[in-house]
């Protein structure tokens, strides 16, 4: 697998320079890149292939989340980095889901990166949060929310879309649903 | 509700930073008067800053899965999952440590070989070994050859086979038995150069002694021996010195006794580290006070230094076992040496006219 590894990874300093530029190239090289890695490390340690699809992703978001938060430093291979969150995501789910977390195989050199995890799952709570604040919000509130905010629709596109008479009308029913929204957000 | 509605949004175009520069200032006097409107912004700021977040993870995410289903998940997992061979399951979960480990091996058969290495220097030791016994062996052969080679000498006319020295003032000359053992006829020489025929008159072949008795008229008379034969045995050690002919001038050896037997442990001889040569055979060997101790009578071939010479006690006997009566002025026993106190120099030249050089024919 290692052969595969190296075949298609990207250098990390491609890696971090694509991340900031918001490049899906370097994303998607990286992701597939060092999937076998985990992949591997999943299926090894009490794991199948869709947890280590999410542990992946996690680990992805949190080198993201680094990257463009701005205090990235290579201190060590990114390879190692990414192995070494996967291990601790994976380890942690084991310990939920009260697998034995003793005897870990382990392929690559583990660094200690409990801080950037305790990081990631404060904003993974957040997340959370306004994942579980928008599916309470039903629709069309939903929709027009994640228009406006996500996909960074017009309030006239979304007016013609939802088949508003006006702009206005537009303008009224999403300060309504962003009302709701921000009560459910904020209580949660 | 209006009022409501473009609050929301101002607030919104501010922090999003769309509003003029007139229209920022006059927003955030509002805000520093209105502690609700200011409220409300940080409320807004945190919510839009979790939307964002939110956005861009779920961008990520979708990104993510797009590049997900590039992959061959099931061709890769069938590589890198547990192998059923709990073996090949060892190799993947060990590699590091199995390379450690084949490191070590190779270290370990490096080390192997270069004992291995040394356990043939010590093969090679023990043919040594061997070829010093053969040595030995071949040594015994060699005495024999010096032997044979003196008796080619008898064979090839006016070549000389060894040294003597004289025992008795009245021309008895005291020789290797080898040295004249198939002689037609034999001459001796002197440190001047004058020859005199010569008879043998005693042989010990165990000993390998032989007197000779000089047939001569023009032989005169020596003097007084300056030497005498030391009964005792000698030690080792024992700084001695040899005057023999190994050329045609009488040639003067020095060294010491190293072994108090000779080749193979024959007890009639002395080892003696003294350099000598064919033709050695036969001269006195003499300690430091004039004593004589041995004759010298073969050397070992291919060790360097190593000397034999036939104990004086032999002499004796081959000596007492001549006549008494037929010896004038013969070798003293025991007794002082005239020798005794004399630097060497001077010893060798009261020494050379009593050493002869015996030509076989």
């Amino acid at each position: 697998m290692s052969i595969k590894l190296s075949s298609s990874v990207p250098t990390d300093r491609e890696v971090v320079l694509g991340i900031l530029n918001n490049s899906e190239e370097a994303l998607n090289k990286l992701y597939i890149g060092y999937y076998p890695m985990i992949l591997q490390f999943i299926l090894n340690n009490n794991g199948g292939e869709d947890d280590a699809k999410d542990v992946y992703q996690e680990t992805i978001i949190v080198l993201y989340n680094k990257i463009k938060g701005g205090n990235f430093e290579l201190s060590s291979k990114l390879k190692t980095y990414l192995y070494s969150v996967s291990r601790r995501i994976w380890l942690k789910k084991l310990t939920q889901q009260s697998k034995k977390t003793n005897n870990i195989a382990d392929f690559e050199d583990v660094l200690i990166v409990d801080e950037d995890i305790e990081h990631h799952e404060q904003k993974d709570m957040q997340f959370d949060k306004m994942k579980v604040a928008l599916e309470s919000l039903g629709e069309p509130c939903k929709t027009i929310i994640e228009d406006f905010y996500i996909h960074s629709l017009s309030m006239h596109d979304i007016c013609e879309k939802f088949g508003y008479t006006n702009t206005d009308n537009a303008k009224t029913q999403k300060y309504k649903c962003l009302q709701r929204l921000k009560k459910l957000f904020f209580q949660s | 509700m209006r009022n409501e509605i473009e609050l929301e949004a101002i607030i919104e175009d501010y922090l999003n930073g769309k509003l003029t520069a007139d229209e920022q200032k006059a927003f955030e006097q509002l805000r520093n008067n209105d502690p609700i409107v200011d409220h409300k912004v940080v409320a807004h700021k945190v919510f839009l800053e979790s939307m964002k977040q939110y956005a861009d993870i779920l961008v990520l995410k979708e990104q993510m899965d797009a590049a997900h289903n590039q992959i061959d998940v099931a061709a890769i997992s069938a590589t890198v999952r547990p192998h059923s061979s709990k073996i090949v399951r060892i190799w993947r979960n060990n590699k590091s440590a199995i390379a450690v480990a084949a490191s070590f091996l190779i270290l370990a058969m490096v080390m192997l070989y270069s004992i291995q290495n040394q356990t043939k220097q010590d093969g090679s030791f023990e043919a040594l070994n061997r070829e010093v016994s053969q040595i030995k062996r071949s040594q015994n052969n060699l005495i024999r050859n010096i032997n044979t080679k003196v008796q080619n000498t008898t064979i090839t006319p006016a070549k000389f086979g060894g040294s003597g020295f004289a025992i008795s003032s009245n021309g008895y000359i005291l020789t290797n038995y080898h040295v004249i053992k198939d002689a037609d006829s034999i001459y001796v020489q002197n440190s001047k150069g004058s020859s005199f025929k010569a008879k043998r008159f005693y042989t010990d072949p165990v000993n390998d002694i032989a007197i000779l008795k000089i047939n001569d008229n023009s032989f005169d008379h020596l003097g007084s021996l300056p030497y005498s034969i030391k009964k005792a045995g000698a030690g080792i050690g024992e700084i001695v010195y040899t005057l023999g002919y190994p050329k045609d001038d009488v040639v003067l050896g020095d060294g010491y006794i190293s072994s108090k037997t000779g080749l193979n442990g024959d007890t009639l001889a002395y080892q003696v580290a003294i350099p000598v040569n064919p033709g050695n055979s036969g001269g006195p060997l003499l300690d430091n006070a004039g004593n004589i101790v041995g004759v010298i009578n073969g050397k070992e071939n291919k060790t360097d230094g190593a000397a034999f010479a036939v104990k004086s006690r032999y002499i004796v006997e081959a000596v007492n076992s001549i006549p008494q009566d037929s010896l004038s002025k013969r070798i003293p026993y025991g007794k002082r040496s005239l020798l005794q106190g004399l630097k060497r120099n001077k010893q060798v030249e009261k020494m050379q006219d009593y050493v002869f050089m015996i030509k076989v024919y």
